[in-house]
């Protein structure tokens, strides 16, 4: 579409659209998400040293949040939270370098993570709790099935919009910081970008931790009940 | 600029095949480490302990052998003692016994040469007497019986005088 500030090099393949510059960037990000993940795990010891330490802490850290939220049973969807977060990661600071797009800027991209999160909730529920997870949704009383039902077509909204708002609206400004200042006053861009890269972790963080703990509700035994 | 479209399918597509890969390359190694070092570590402990046991039990063991070799050596040196003084006592009592054993041989010799030359010297009074009376009164008496009248004068001579005499 023409003066659009994003191009996302819509094509149809097989009777089918696909954004093709949102693929092109999110086989980027995966590419060097696997780089980061290879060059971090290639020389494994017992003995840690130097990047190692940082995987190390990463991967224990998460192991132990995880733990914390989902319990023991938690532990098998420990790669899919930490390829999230690295992938989220990756993704949003693509989109800091000039003339690549983050693949998080397509609401594509955030409302299939969302979905695929949602879905994997859903699935997990029944599949750990049987009759036991589609009978919460009526609680305490069947009226209740309402405001679940929104709050749970919620979620995936909510997650998806949230990162995809955050760094559409940081890659817009970048592009507009660097159009409307002159060459020779670069200060604005450097803190918006410097911003951004806060922005990209935080966001990244949020969308991690709120799948880790919609993935808890479903996956965690039951105390009470 | 919100347009859903087969991007969304391709997107879960493309991260689950992330996940796939990320959990072979990255995850599986980095747990299996993890695991190894626990086991590794767990092991070490369990060594050490085992170790310091065995260091313990060998050090009382050294220290009761060390206890009974110093019992011997103080045995061995009372023993060792006490046969030097034997020995010494021994080896006194034969230098003395062979200095009186000296002293009474000398003494019987000195004896005998005094006995020696006491009769040595009875003899030559005698002879000297005999010759001297012989001389005095060569005509009246034989010189048989003038012998064993000096010589019982010499006898009782001897008796009296010469047995006094020190030699």
């Amino acid at each position: 579409m023409q003066g659009e500030i994003i191009h996302r090099g819509t094509e149809q393949i097989l009777g089918m659209t696909f954004n093709m510059e949102t693929l092109y960037m999110t086989w980027l990000a995966m590419a060097i998400t696997l780089i980061i993940a290879y060059l971090a795990v290639r020389n494994l010891s017992l003995v840690p040293r130097g990047w190692q330490n940082a995987v190390e802490i990463v991967i224990e850290g998460l192991h132990g949040q995880m733990e914390g939220t989902m319990g023991k049973g938690g532990r098998f969807l420990a790669p899919f939270i930490i390829s999230l977060f690295l992938f989220l990661l990756v993704s949003n600071y693509l989109g800091l370098i000039p003339t690549f797009a983050s693949p998080t800027n397509d609401l594509n991209t955030t409302l299939g993570l969302a979905l695929l999160v949602i879905v994997m909730v859903h699935v997990l529920g029944v599949y750990k709790k049987g009759s036991h997870y589609i009978g919460h949704f009526f609680q305490p009383t069947p009226i209740f099935v309402i405001i679940n039902a929104i709050e749970e077509i919620a979620k995936p909204i909510t997650l998806s919009f949230r990162l995809f708002g955050n760094i559409l609206a940081g890659e817009i400004l970048i592009i507009i910081l660097l159009k409307l200042m002159p060459i020779w006053m670069p200060v604005p861009s450097v803190i918006w970008l410097a911003f951004s890269l806060f922005i990209g972790a935080v966001q990244a963080f949020i969308f991690t931790m709120l799948s880790m703990a919609y993935l808890a509700n479903a996956v965690k035994e039951d105390e009470h009940e | 600029m919100i347009d859903i479209n087969m991007t969304l399918v391709a997107q879960i597509l493309n991260f689950v095949i992330l996940v796939v890969l990320l959990r072979w390359l990255c995850y599986k190694p980095v747990v299996r480490m993890l695991k190894a070092r626990e086991e590794r570590i767990a092991d070490s402990i369990q060594r050490a302990d085992d170790d310091a046991a065995a260091a313990e039990a060998v050090l009382a063991d050294y220290k009761a052998k060390l206890a009974q070799a110093s019992a011997k050596a103080q045995e061995i040196q009372a023993k060792a003692e006490a046969r030097a003084e034997e020995y010494r006592a021994t080896k006194k009592a034969e230098a003395e016994h062979e200095i009186e054993q000296m002293k009474k041989a000398a003494r019987a010799e000195i004896e005998r040469d005094r006995e020696r030359a006491a009769d040595d010297i009875r003899r030559q009074v005698v002879a000297l007497s005999m010759a001297a009376a012989g001389k005095i009164i060569s005509k009246n008496l034989d010189s048989s019986e003038n012998e064993k009248l000096v010589g019982d004068f010499v006898a009782k001579l001897d008796k009296a005088k010469i047995g006094d005499l020190s030699c």
